[in-house]
């Protein structure tokens, strides 16, 4: 958790302050340094849930499922953050707040099957059951996601031109590109700080019943 | 080995005899798909160009929506009955007696849809390369959507309300929709349609080797 | 020679535990009730020794083997009533058996008339299913017994809305099966007496409060 922070500050710091302004762009090409790391952690939670619900399923292993179930909320903000940055971003470049942009719909797919994810879990009563099903579902959704961001970008690229990705280009100076990554990082441990935390709460909760969940709270109140 | 499908067609039979014994169950979701075509026109005014325009795009949204309303009944009455746990209890694989109740299901589905989408786009005076595209993407994609559909109804069954399933499988249906509707406008546009076709056929092998597999997954997870 | 086998099954139910450290067995011939109140665990158990639900912990073993791993040869070898009876009330008695008869994986050829009066049925076959009373749904449920070939037979409330003559014969079949080498548990919270058999019971109960 402290570590995701000092990379947050460092990051944000090099980001904000130091990188220099985009020629074309100005300040507020800076939204990237939120925009474009929650992207990237949205598609890889999803492959986190999945590959533990994956493993949940077959091994039976309670651990792989509590992180399936925990990385889910987590992975749909970060899909929700991506999807608002992109749109603040997109007010002052393309005018709009939303365009029929490929990469901003696959993204807002990908939010719908988070969504469906966590409202199919919440809809079970028994725990180990949801974990299941959720994972039969995550494992449907990662081998729709490739399928579903080819055909979102070939839909695209027929219906309009390239005008938009020229504000994706590779190109990208390292004074840039060096927040970014940091950025990236902090993304990463603060995912993995969260979902740890989660986790945990929800083994407890789990085993609410075990004799050392018990042993805990006890020598937890008597220390207080 | 004609043993091995024995039990194929033993179901596939049980299940289409029980459809024709229940013939208005059959007929609802064809009104359904009439009805929601004519909202079209009284929503957006009777100019002529404009309409026939979206008329295939119409066609196909609703023949989506007509399918993904009919896909709870895959499961509903064997799942109250009991049905369900005797399948999977029985000396057969699940996955070959879910495949045969997913033909079925699109027989008495799928195919009457895509005899009344042809009428109606016939009806509508869709020129006859956009017809021959909206039949062949229709037949290659209505049984996609049975099948990735039959994974979703097998996990939500005897769950809260169909808004959960809807919420599951509109985002693995846009695929289908993204290159039927592409196939169908090249047609309009004189183009070849094949690449689509091709596409469409992948989809649907893909989805016949997996589908049956997760579905048979998704109930035992649901019955237990 | 095949042997049914579960060891230190446990069930936890919505944060409370159903049941826990349920071990028996069970050899050829052997019959068994599970009884207990109303939400006891009962079905939770049957359905545990059927494979349908999984236990929180615990194995269930045939041959020694446990179940999961031998899923085939088990379900070859075991056939499951269940509360509700899996038979369709659009069909007609007659393609409801054919079902069953499909499914059950004999090569027998289906006699179907005989099959209904070892039941106690006899009317008439293109009669749907929807027509009949609970009692002979059940009957038509119950089928699946003579037409499987399954030494172990998992019951749950078998005799429920059946009348006295209808639970007489279910009791005769029980007993004539475990004395040709079958094996059946069957779940009620009924105080059963079967004449010439003898039957073990597990009670499930309170589990001591926390």
């Amino acid at each position: 958790m402290l570590l995701s922070l000092v990379l947050f500050a460092v990051g944000l710091y090099g980001g904000l302050v130091m990188a220099p302004a985009d020629y074309q762009q100005g300040d507020s090409f800076r939204i990237i340094y939120i925009h474009v790391p929650s992207a990237w952690m949205s598609l890889f939670v999803y492959m986190v849930m999945a590959i533990s619900g994956g493993i949940g399923l077959i091994w039976h292993m309670k651990i792989a499922e509590i992180v399936a179930r925990s990385s889910a909320p987590i992975g749909a903000s970060f899909t929700f953050i991506a999807l608002v940055t992109g749109a603040i971003w997109g007010k002052p470049m393309w005018g709009t707040w939303w365009v029929w942009d490929a990469r901003l719909t696959s993204e807002l797919i990908l939010l719908f099957l988070y969504l469906g994810f966590i409202a199919l879990q919440s809809a079970f009563e028994d725990r180990r059951v949801a974990a299941r099903a959720g994972a039969i579902l995550a494992l449907v959704g990662i081998v729709n996601i490739p399928i579903i961001h080819y055909s979102v970008e070939w839909w695209n690229t027929l219906h309009q031109g390239p005008t938009v990705t020229k504000f994706d280009s590779p190109s990208i100076h390292l004074s840039m590109l060096i927040p970014l990554l940091i950025m990236s990082l902090a993304f990463t441990s603060y995912y993995f700080s969260v979902m740890l935390t989660r986790c945990r709460s929800e083994i407890l909760e789990y085993e609410a019943n075990a004799n050392w969940v018990k042993e805990l709270l006890t020598t937890k109140t008597a220390s207080i | 080995m004609a043993t091995r499908f024995t039990p194929f067609i033993c179901i596939l039979k049980r299940d289409l005899i029980i459809a024709c014994r229940n013939r208005y169950e059959l007929i609802n979701p064809l009104l359904f798909f009439i009805m929601v075509i004519v909202l079209f026109p009284l929503a957006m005014g009777t100019d002529q160009t404009m309409l026939r325009d979206i008329t295939a795009g119409m066609i196909w949204v609703t023949a989506l929506l007509a399918s993904t309303l009919s896909l709870d009944a895959m499961f509903r009455t064997d799942f109250e009955d009991g049905s369900v746990e005797q399948l999977t209890l029985s000396n057969y694989p699940l996955t070959l007696l879910v495949g045969a109740k997913i033909l079925a299901h699109w027989l008495v589905t799928g195919v009457p849809l895509i005899l009344v989408s042809l009428l109606v786009g016939y009806i509508l005076s869709l020129s006859y390369a956009a017809l021959m595209a909206l039949f062949i993407t229709l037949l290659l994609g209505t049984p996609i959507l049975s099948l990735i559909g039959a994974i979703a109804v097998a996990l939500t069954i005897g769950l809260r309300g169909g808004m959960l399933l809807s919420l599951l499988i509109l985002p693995l249906y846009m695929p289908v929709l993204i290159f039927s509707m592409l196939a169908v406008n090249n047609a309009n546009d004189g183009l070849s349609i094949s690449a689509e076709c091709y596409f469409l056929a992948g989809l649907l092998v893909l989805a016949i080797t997996l589908a049956p597999v997760a579905t048979a997954a998704s109930l035992r997870i649901r019955l237990s | 020679m095949p042997r049914f086998e579960t060891q230190q099954l446990e069930s936890i139910r919505r944060d409370n535990i159903l049941f826990k450290d349920i071990s028996f067995s069970l050899d050829q011939g052997e019959l068994l009730q599970i009884d207990g109140v109303n939400g006891s665990g009962k079905s939770t158990l049957l359905r545990i020794c059927a494979g349908l639900t999984l236990p929180n912990s615990g194995a269930v073993l045939w041959d020694n083997t446990s179940i999961d791993s031998n899923r085939h040869h088990y379900l070859q070898n075991m056939t499951y009533v269940g509360h509700q009876n899996g038979v369709k009330d659009a069909l007609s008695v007659h393609e409801n058996i054919q079902v069953i008869h499909a499914l059950s994986g004999t090569s027998d050829v289906l006699d179907c008339t005989s099959t209904l009066n070892q039941v106690g049925l006899s009317i008439d076959e293109d009669v749907l299913l929807g027509k009949l009373s609970a009692g002979q749904k059940r009957r038509v449920g119950l089928c699946r017994l003579v037409l499987n070939t399954s030494q172990l037979w998992l019951l749950d409330e078998p005799f429920t809305s059946l009348d006295i003559e209808g639970k007489a014969l279910i009791e005769r079949l029980i007993v004539s099966h475990c004395q040709q080498g079958g094996m059946v548990i069957f779940a009620t919270h009924q105080a059963i007496e079967i004449e010439g058999a003898d039957i073990r019971h597990i009670h499930l109960g309170k589990t001591n409060g926390n």
